[in-house]
């Protein structure tokens, strides 16, 4: 069962706000997927362990330099900036 | 398609320049009913075909791709361009660099006409979740052109570009490319580069083409499938080149039929599929039936998955280093949670809620580590059917294009529309979506050619042999270029 108060808690941790009146909604919205997804509780368990579906190894290079991109370039798509930095003040 | 349009350049029927305006031309005309593409690029798209004018005058030779008029989902990431996943939160964005499929069809000479529409970061059934608004169906534009690759399935199946790619995260290559009657193929996971495709589910999402015809798919697949070092999970293609062996006879092929896949399935859908059994038959293939229990639980296992792998991918928008940020906020806390909730839609915060949930403490093994142990028994249940058949035939969609505003309704309503495709996705297999037929208001049918790993030139080769045989099911629509 899915609460309102789970919904909050989870709300923060996303760190997303719900609206007052978008959360009798949304907790409802999350019951009826949550329930859908409780579906899983009724299979079998393989007793298995899968770790790693797509047969994933580490890549491993050399430690070189290679280029790489400007710090200009990294932060052309900013909202602020400021002295070569990301920029990100208090309060506005 | 690209070969036709090829042999147009080669031959100077039309020159690139022609060709490409023709194409801008149709995108004025159509766009405002279609809604497929989100931003044109007209002055870079006849600036590339001058080049490609320029190199057939002086006689030099063209590739297969070069001069082809195409369209990109817009979450792969164009340098300069600007790139949204059709949200807010990324609005003006432009990418410093390309993802590694663009810097391939770009080196191959492609004209990139635009960035087409989606569902918000990919994450819908219906391509109405964008914050563009929905596309409309080619067939009719009261229906959707299905998501979350619609804007790409749209433009193609309505020839306002010859070809496009796509991303499949749990079908959104396959489903649009069904409803709009056109082909979508699916690769293997790791078999095409994921380097600047914007993520959504990490360990699902694959990038691969939406094209016209079978053969246009083969092509595409050819020129994007490598090995790039930039992607982690990178293989690129193991095996031959799909383009050689598309042509080639199946007889002896071994076609599989796994009956869950029937199960719920629209009337109209499943005699359309059925009549494709008949087809493959008729040209010489065996038919095997089986039943695959494990595929029951696939799609909670998918949402649960994905849910959780994009509540972690879409942690880094924080209105910090790019996109859209709140303009009045007090802290940093408050900022991001005020960048967060103006710049997502309701379904991508939906998605993230539900991802926090299921990877939070107390929930973590009954959702999260249960859903992927369940993962891994679709993917041997997947191993043990390919030991009796060539490839799996299924319904894409078990229903066709639904009309626009419905997917929107009722969230679990629209998930249970996704259960034929993303058993691919779990298991990182390859399918190619292909229409099969018409229900009574004349609205696509697609079927899907589910491969072992790697096997996409089977598949391909597989769905090419029933195009030939079953032509009727590929049509044009009223819109766009008529070569």
């Amino acid at each position: 069962m899915v609460t309102k108060q789970d919904v909050e808690n989870i709300a923060i941790l996303s760190k997303l706000f719900v609206a007052e009146d978008e959360l009798d909604n949304l907790t409802k919205q999350m019951q009826e997927i949550v329930s859908f997804a409780d579906a899983i509780n009724n299979a079998p368990d393989s007793g298995e362990e899968f770790d790693n579906i797509n047969n994933l190894s580490n890549v491993f290079r050399e430690d070189v330099v290679v280029p790489s991109l400007s710090a200009e370039e990294i932060l052309k798509n900013a909202p602020e900036q400021g002295e070569n930095h990301f920029l990100v003040r208090n309060h506005a | 398609m690209i070969k036709k349009i090829h042999d147009m350049l080669v031959s100077k029927e039309a020159s690139c320049t022609e060709l490409t305006e023709k194409y801008l031309t149709e995108i004025e005309n159509s766009n405002g009913e279609l809604n497929a593409y989100v931003n044109v690029t007209p002055d870079a798209a006849l600036a590339q075909a001058a080049k490609v004018d320029a190199k057939i005058a002086s006689g030099e030779e063209i590739g297969m791709l070069e001069g082809v008029p195409m369209t990109l989902k817009d979450n792969i990431s164009t340098k300069g361009i600007e790139t949204t996943c059709c949200s807010k939160i990324l609005t003006g964005y432009k990418p410093i660099y390309n993802a590694t499929v663009w810097e391939k069809l770009e080196r191959d000479g492609a004209v990139l006409l635009g960035k087409t529409n989606m569902d918000e970061f990919a994450m819908g059934s219906s391509s109405e979740t964008s914050y563009f608004g929905g596309s409309a169906n080619p067939f009719n534009t009261k229906h959707c052109a299905g998501g979350s690759s619609g804007g790409v399935a749209s433009a193609v199946g309505g020839d306002i570009a010859a070809y496009g790619l796509g991303s499949d995260t749990g079908g959104s290559i396959r489903q649009p490319a069904s409803f709009c009657g056109i082909v979508g193929l699916k690769p293997t996971y790791g078999a095409v580069s994921r380097y600047g495709l914007i993520a959504y589910a990490s360990s699902l999402d694959q990038i691969g083409p939406i094209t016209k015809t079978v053969e246009d798919a083969a092509i595409v697949y050819d020129a994007i499938s490598d090995y790039d070092p930039k992607d982690s999970t990178s293989q690129g293609r193991i095996g031959a080149m799909s383009f050689d062996t598309v042509n080639n006879d199946i007889k002896g092929m071994r076609v599989g039929i796994a009956r869950e896949y029937l199960d719920g399935v629209r009337d109209d859908v499943k005699e359309a599929v059925l009549g494709a059994v008949k087809v493959y038959e008729s040209l010489g293939a065996d038919v095997v039936y089986f039943d695959m229990p494990a595929l029951k639980f696939a799609l909670p296992v998918y949402y649960i998955i994905a849910c959780a792998e994009a509540s972690s991918n879409l942690g880094r928008y924080d209105g910090i280093r790019y996109g859209f940020k709140a303009e009045h906020y007090n802290g940093t806390h408050d900022m991001m949670c005020r960048t967060r909730s103006e710049g997502f839609g309701e379904e991508v915060k939906r998605r993230i809620l539900l991802g926090t949930y299921v990877l939070s403490a107390g929930y973590y093994d009954a959702y999260y580590k249960k859903a992927q142990n369940l993962r891994g028994t679709i993917v041997k249940a997947f191993d043990d059917a390919f030991r009796n058949c060539d490839f799996i035939l299924a319904p894409t969609v078990p229903m066709t294009a639904f009309e626009m505003g419905h997917a929107v309704s009722d969230p679990v309503e629209t998930y249970l529309t996704d259960i034929c495709t993303v058993p691919v996705n779990i298991a990182g297999l390859p399918a190619v979506s292909v229409p099969c037929g018409f229900n009574a208001n004349g609205m696509p049918i697609g079927m899907q050619l589910i491969g072992n790993k790697f096997t996409e030139a089977k598949i391909l080769n597989a769905a090419r042999a029933y195009e030939k045989a079953a032509p009727e099911n590929f049509k044009d629509t009223k819109w766009g270029v008529k070569l």
